[in-house]
């Protein structure tokens, strides 16, 4: 037998079945007869001889099936044992080779790291928020339904109607659509029981809110009937706060726990402890610490509600279901609901969903800008190694053989790529999460996705391996001869290899270029955000944020001393210019829901509801917020009976011509009652609820006739150090027992309405970035490679006289050409893109040809610099040394 | 002649001894066995056979096609580097086990082992 090693190395064919069962007949023959032999020479009749001979062998038939079938096992292993020697052999010969090149082998592993790790990383925010993110079983059919005016929303941002639970019982009683129907209402409260009075986050549900969920008490039981019934005093914990404030104690059940909120401190039974997988709907929201029996008799309460739709049922047909039976439910006037039902798919409610859209469009480009690179890398690689895989098949390697030793480099490629990707995905999912804004709260439940995961590498990978086979049929084609015979700097190569080289280039610049031009819109759109007049001063405001408890301030006059207490302490702070009182502060909004009409116009849709913006202040505000009154007076009486409004200027001029608006009367009617209100003063425009927010749309400022438990207090300072320690010693001062106020500067409110456009700007800067720099290694890639094919033909021309300007004018504008094409391409697909996100701009057109120009010209750029050093390599031949080379 | 038995699992290192000193073929293997014993072998010959194929599966052996002295094609066995360490070990596993066996089967009743008899 030939040594495997050598079988190995000259790649001879392991044998075949029918020939060793042949050697194993011709074994046994040679037995018979040299047994025979022995015994004729010990004086046996030959016929003996063979009889005895056979005998000693043993029954025929039986042996020799075994020892065919003992050879086929002995074949079988050895074959197995060479092939797990080939591959080791294969696997640290393209270690080697890959060592040797290690500035290429960099490049593509880490090539295929960022690409993967980006695309991981946004695609798992995407599974996780966008395809999976409500965790209850048969989440595909589960559904989200809340209420809009009929006249829709007309806001600019998510705002909803929590339906009332007359509707809620008709809805849960009528529905056939529905499999279930859950409603939940949670709110924030204090639990007072162990240590220091902690705020909790108390959701009431009904029992079958766990059927739903498909969860059960941890220990312990749900309400029972009676219990919602007698609206006993019963709760129970969630897993975490049972785990951290009742050290898991199983004897929690049956102990009061005392629990504050607007009405005041009660006491309830704990009857149980609900898992921490059990969650209300909401992705990354607060958790739920303590659950309380829902009260459905409560018609007041406006409830959240989750459902499932039965198998194969629409949105459409559940929402005209709800709509039906919404009617008959005795809330509305006959056939006149101010409210249509509103059926959604949990992703439809993330309020970043577009930014996440394009964010993952923008990481696909990226994501094939490094496939790009990586396929034309590995040709770049097949092509200079043609004359050592020429000199491998001269000596008798097997064309299979060197298939497999490329496909071994590749995967080996892969298997680092992937590595790097899978770290530098999981890093940047993690930094994605840490550097959220505050509006994006959902991020926090991204997790690394593993399909996500398999499905990037893959195709990472296969870009690799497929390109790494066009490599190498490519070599495999030319004849051993040629390639042995052409020296190592041939001039002639493959035109159409070249040309499919350059193809690629041109599609990583054409890619770029369109995440160019979307990165400088959306640049420039935060760049105007953060100038845009904001019609109020934001610098030196602040924005206290105090909430009373209804127990002990029930009466307005109880409330007006305290008000009244803090307002005059606070003006008598050095520093504080001024202070007003106002229902919302800057960020954020309050509405009248209803129909809005102006006397003496006719309403387009009397039955008709949507959201009129609302605020109550005092004659303080405007001065204090810094907003121009621009035509009439602040309030001279603020009494209900006057009903004196202000209004927003940008409305006035839509309504009436200047200095007409003031006299007129407005209201919100809501089912046909609504006091009238007469402008008296029409208020400059003012976007606090960040830049650009403003619109025709009417805002109502009502006077402040009392103060309610709620009030934000806007504080004008000059040079104030820490407003808030001011504010809670103050507050600690008149009432010790409140819980100290939210204070907040306006910058900061100001800040956080563009940290959102902000966020995915820089996220789709830096994958901007990421794609540029991999197109430009790309374009490297190429320029270095046909210089050094061309080393010949430049010497000629060196030698024959050309300048070193012309030299270096050739490589540059090869260069500077694909870049060109391709960012003709690419500003082809900008053009189309860009009115993909042309809801996300600000302040300039989709087609802003700024944008356009600094995607064609950071490409050129970055192409020229790419064609520096292939210059200079260029410029370095030796025309002599060229030329005799070989 | 009478016929050596052989146990279970010592064909194995028998073969591996038979080869110990030159490759040899499956029936030279056989003969130099019962040269060996001076007697035949209690087993079929075609057991031998299989003991040599399991021999070269576990890579303790290396076949390779020659020719006989008188010109027949035969298929030749040899040790591997394996197949000899292999043999050591067993051998001397086998030599201590057999004292061993030897020494119980010939102590006295006290358990002290008789004294060797000349």
């Amino acid at each position: 037998m030939i040594r495997s090693g050598v079988r190995r190395a000259f790649r001879l064919a392991l044998r075949r079945r029918d020939r060793w069962e042949r050697e194993v007949e011709d074994e046994i023959k040679l037995h018979l007869s040299l047994r025979a032999e022995q015994l004729v020479a010990q004086g046996a009749t030959p016929e003996e001889a063979f009889r005895e001979a056979a005998r000693r062998f043993g029954p025929l038939t039986e042996s020799r099936a075994r020892l065919l079938e003992a050879a086929r096992h002995r074949e079988l292993r050895m074959h197995r044992t060479e092939y797990v020697a080939d591959l080791r052999q294969d696997i640290s010969f393209a270690v080697r080779t890959l060592g040797r090149q290690k500035g290429w082998t960099a490049i593509t592993i880490l090539t295929l790291a960022l690409g993967i790790g980006a695309t991981t990383a946004v695609f798992s925010v995407v599974s996780s928020l966008l395809l999976h993110p409500i965790p209850y079983p048969d989440a595909d059919r589960v559904v989200i339904v809340e209420q809009q005016p009929n006249q829709g929303n007309n806001t600019g941002i998510r705002v909803s109607i929590t339906p009332a639970s007359p509707i809620v019982n008709a809805w849960r009683t009528g529905s056939h659509i529905f499999e279930s129907l859950e409603p939940y209402r949670a709110r924030g409260m204090l639990l007072r029981t162990t240590g220091d009075p902690a705020p909790v986050r108390v959701t009431s549900i009904l029992p079958s809110f766990l059927t739903f969920a498909n969860e059960r008490p941890l220990i312990g039981r749900i309400f029972s009937a009676g219990e919602i019934e007698n609206k006993a005093p019963v709760a129970l914990l969630s897993e975490g706060i049972w785990r951290e404030r009742f050290g898991a104690d199983d004897k929690v059940l049956g102990r009061s726990i005392t629990i504050g909120g607007q009405i005041g401190d009660s006491a309830y039974t704990i009857i149980g402890v609900l898992p921490a997988s059990l969650q209300t709907p909401g992705v990354g929201r607060d958790r739920t610490d303590i659950w309380f029996p829902l009260d459905l008799t409560n018609r007041n309460l406006g409830l959240s509600i989750v459902g499932r739709l039965r198998p194969h049922m629409t949105i459409s047909a559940a929402t005209r279901e709800l709509d039906a039976l919404a009617l008959r439910a005795d809330v509305y006037p006959p056939g006149k609901a101010p409210f249509v039902t509103m059926v959604r798919r949990p992703a439809e409610l993330i309020d970043f969903r577009d930014s996440l859209i394009m964010l993952t469009a923008a990481v696909a480009l990226v994501l094939l800008v490094a496939c790009a690179n990586v396929a034309h890398l590995m040709m770049v690689r097949t092509a200079t190694r043609r004359r050592e895989l020429a000199v491998r098949v001269a000596l008798g390697a097997g064309r299979t053989r060197l298939f497999r030793q490329l496909i071994t480099e590749s995967f080996i490629l892969a298997f680092a790529g992937a590595g790097g990707g899978i770290l530098l995905g999981w890093l940047g999912l993690k930094a994605l999460v840490a550097l959220r804004p505050a509006s994006m709260t959902e991020l926090t439940a991204a997790h690394l996705d593993l399909t996500t995961l398999g499905v990037t590498i893959a195709a990472s990978v296969l870009s690799g391996i497929l390109f790494g086979v066009i490599g190498a049929f490519e070599s495999s084609k030319q004849s051993t001869h040629e390639a042995l015979k052409a020296g190592s700097l041939a001039t002639s190569h493959a035109r159409g290899h070249d040309r499919l080289r350059s193809l690629l280039v041109v599609s990583e610049m054409a890619l770029s270029a369109t995440l160019i031009v979307g990165a400088t819109l959306l640049i420039r759109t935060v760049v105007n955000l953060q100038r845009t007049d904001l019609g109020f001063e934001p610098k030196g405001l602040y924005a206290v944020n105090v909430s009373l408890p209804n127990a002990r301030y029930r009466t307005p006059a109880s409330r007006a001393a305290f008000f009244n207490e803090i307002a005059a302490r606070l003006r008598a702070t050095p520093s504080v210019r001024g202070l007003a009182f106002s229902l919302v502060p800057p960020g954020a909004r309050s509405f009248s829901i209803g129909t809005f009409e102006i006397d003496g116009e006719a309403a387009a849709n009397a039955a008709g509801a949507s959201f009129t913006d609302v605020n109550d202040v005092d004659n303080d505000f405007f001065k204090t917020m810094g907003i121009r009154l621009v035509e009439g007076t602040l309030f001279t009486d603020t009494t209900e009976a006057a009903g004196q409004v202000i209004v927003n200027a940008a409305f006035a001029r839509a309504h009436w011509l200047p200095g007409r608006a003031l006299g007129h009367r407005v209201r919100v009617a809501y089912q046909g009652q609504g006091h009238w209100r007469t402008i008296v003063g029409v208020a400059a425009d003012a976007s606090t609820t960040g830049p650009g927010t403003h619109s025709t749309a009417p805002l109502l400022y009502g006077p402040k006739s009392e103060y309610s438990l709620q009030e934000s207090i806007m504080v004008r300072t000059a040079g104030v150090k820490d407003l808030a320690g001011v504010v809670r010693a103050l507050v600690k001062t008149i009432d010790p027992q409140l819980s100290p106020p939210h204070v907040e500067s306006a910058e900061a409110i100001v800040a956080r309405t563009i940290s959102g456009p902000r966020f995915t700007m820089l996220l789709l800067t830096a994958f901007t970035f990421l794609a540029l720099v991999l197109a430009a290694v790309g374009l490297y890639g190429v320029m270095a490679y046909s210089v050094t094919q061309q080393t010949r033909e430049i010497g000629i021309r060196i030698a024959l006289g050309a300048t070193r300007r012309t030299i270096a004018k050739a490589v540059v504008l090869r260069g500077v050409l694909l870049a060109i094409t391709g960012a003709g391409v690419g500003l082809a697909g900008a053009f189309w893109g860009s009115r993909l996100i042309a809801k996300m701009l600000y302040g300039v057109a989709p087609l802003d040809p700024i944008s356009f120009a600094a995607g064609a010209l950071l490409l050129i750029l970055t192409a020229t610099a790419a064609c520096v050093v292939p210059t200079r390599r260029a410029l370095a031949i030796d025309p002599i040394r060229a030329i005799r080379a070989d | 002649m009478s016929r050596l038995p052989v146990l279970k699992g010592t064909l194995d290192l028998l073969v591996l001894r038979a080869l110990s000193w030159t490759p040899m073929h499956g029936f030279e293997i056989v003969s130099w066995l019962e040269r060996a014993a001076n007697s035949s072998l209690d087993i079929e010959d075609s057991a031998l056979y299989q003991a040599v194929y399991r021999l070269e599966e576990r890579g303790l052996l290396q076949a390779e096609w020659g020719v006989t002295e008188n010109n027949r094609r035969a298929r030749y066995y040899k040790l591997t580097s394996a197949g000899r360490t292999h043999l050591r070990a067993e051998t001397r596993n086998w030599v201590q086990y057999a004292d061993t066996v030897t020494s119980i089967l010939t102590a006295s009743k006290s358990g002290e082992p008789a004294p060797a008899s000349t």
